[in-house]
């Protein structure tokens, strides 16, 4: 959005007091109905002003400062933190999964992140972190879900249907032909979010950045151009960050073989 | 030997635990040799390893070719695995007895009257060909397994307990297929543990104890089910 938009109305802190009153509601109805949420509420609203609230002195110093190293830098940042989240969630892990979502975060974000940014908005200069850092935040959040997902359904089919894949290389199946049916539930899997976002946009929610743009004072139609490329772009980071990190485990999981490894698939406790 | 899977010093383990050692067999065409030994012994490893599935050390051919000279899969449909208690894919058991067919290595799928006439032999009805393969039964399942290694013709058929927990009827049904395959010149390897099979079937036994690796604890769990070796380790 331009920088001189007139219209957004600044908040002040106490105006972000009176919103912590809002907060303060549901803890009130967690003590009083004995939900027993109150403190996970105190360290969740706590944690969302401490965050944001260093993110917005990161992001003015980036902006300021303006550096094409620090930018990327910062953008390593995120994809590390996001691929740490990404493999965290999966009931079940191998030696080596992290790196392997991490790059298939890393390829997905910084192939459909520059592309929007270079080919299609046309930002200059190319690393300006104004456009860069947001839309790769977006970027990264939902390919960050759709890897998780992928991760998780792929390792509990080879793991739960060992006998069955199994089976298929028995008969003389290749790997790939033994894995497709365990990779392609595990797309799916994947692809479910973003697919079900994308059903449903403008009918049930205004999507969080449509809802900023037009709160700072955009033209709802131009704030609907950029909605739907970010959507558009969502899906593609998803679909490309969920094939990439199937093809790493399953090139980790199959040897040249053509055996299951499914002894380094290991089980997490909690 | 031409024809003939041959074992020489071959050595398998399971999770690093050395199980078996300087394994020699040979099975000519048409040969039945059934595997004996205690639980947890390794012989559900050895089936694994000449199956390729698992890794192994020492020599494995079949016509005086190793798996990786054959290429895995094509090795896999000359020396087809059966598993114990029948592991069934998805879909109706008709869709499992061709699942043989939709592969790379596969030739055109059988007709089903082959298919009927196997199930018939097999004591199956051919009603059970239209049910849905998790609805039947273990012991039906065990039978549609042997059906689906049978139709994609295997040179060398690896059994693994075949008949565990099958009635007397359904056991003569499954040893005299058995006993046919073996006469059209396929050969078997058979691991059970009902004492009278290897009679009833004909074939030869070998007491795979003597080939017990130095420091394998064979009564010391995990059972010999969790076969799994780790790095490749085996000599092409």
């Amino acid at each position: 959005m331009p920088a001189n938009t007139p219209a957004i109305l600044p908040l002040s802190s106490f105006d972000l007091a009176v919103a912590s009153a809002l907060v303060l509601v549901a803890g009130v109805i967690s003590v009083a109905m004995r939900v027993g949420l109150h403190r996970q509420l105190a360290v969740a609203a706590l944690r969302t002003l401490v965050q944001l609230v260093l993110l917005g002195y990161c992001l003015e110093f980036l902006f300021q400062l303006d550096a094409a190293p620090l930018v990327l830098a910062w953008l390593a940042l995120m994809i590390t933190a996001a691929g740490r989240a990404a493999m965290k969630r999966p009931s079940r892990t191998f030696r080596g999964a992290f790196l392997r979502g991490w790059a298939a975060l890393a390829i997905s974000a910084v192939l459909t992140t520059f592309t929007v940014t270079a080919a299609i908005i046309g930002i200059d200069p190319w690393y300006d972190p104004q456009y860069l850092i947001p839309l790769a935040g977006m970027v990264l959040g939902n390919s960050l879900t759709g890897i998780s997902l992928t991760v998780d359904s792929l390792l509990e089919t080879l793991d739960a249907r060992r006998g069955e894949i199994e089976c298929l290389l028995s008969l003389g199946a290749t790997r790939w032909e033994a894995a497709r049916g365990a990779i392609r539930t595990a797309l799916r899997r994947g692809m479910t979010p973003i697919l079900n976002a994308m059903a449903v946009v403008g009918l049930v929610s205004i999507p969080g950045m449509m809802t900023g743009q037009i709160l700072a004072g955009a033209p709802p139609m131009e704030a609907v151009r950029y909605q739907i490329m970010v959507m558009f772009m969502l899906a593609g980071a998803t679909a490309v960050g969920s094939i990439i990190v199937a093809w790493l485990v399953y090139r980790r999981l199959f040897n040249d073989r053509h055996q299951l490894r499914a002894e380094l698939i290991e089980r997490r406790n909690d | 030997m031409n024809g003939s899977l041959v074992l020489t010093d071959v050595a398998v383990s399971a999770a690093e635990r050395p199980l078996l050692s300087e394994v020699g067999l040979s099975l000519a065409p048409g040969a039945l040799l059934a595997l004996i030994g205690p639980s947890g012994l390794g012989k559900t490893s050895l089936l694994r390893a000449v199956a390729a599935l698992d890794d192994w050390r020492g020599h494995i051919t079949l016509d005086d070719r190793t798996a990786a000279q054959w290429g895995y899969p094509a090795w896999r449909r000359a020396v087809v695995l059966v598993q114990q208690r029948g592991v069934m894919l998805a879909g109706t058991v008709r869709d499992n007895l061709a699942a043989g067919f939709g592969l790379s290595v596969a030739g055109p799928p059988p007709p089903e009257d082959t298919t009927d006439t196997l199930l018939a032999d097999l004591g199956l009805d051919r009603r059970v060909a239209d049910q849905q393969a998790d609805r039947i039964s273990v012991g039906q399942a065990q039978r549609v397994s042997l059906a689906r290694a049978l139709l994609v013709q295997p040179r060398v058929l690896l059994l693994d307990e075949p008949t565990a927990g099958l009635d007397p009827e359904a056991t003569r049904q499954v040893e005299a297929v058995i006993r046919r395959a073996c006469a059209g010149g396929m050969c078997a390897l058979i691991v059970s543990h009902d004492p009278d099979q290897p009679t009833r079937l004909g074939a030869a036994t070998v007491d795979l104890a003597r080939f017990r690796a130095p420091g394998s604890a064979a009564a010391a769990p995990p059972p010999e089910g969790d076969s799994a070796t780790t790095e490749p380790r085996h000599a092409r």
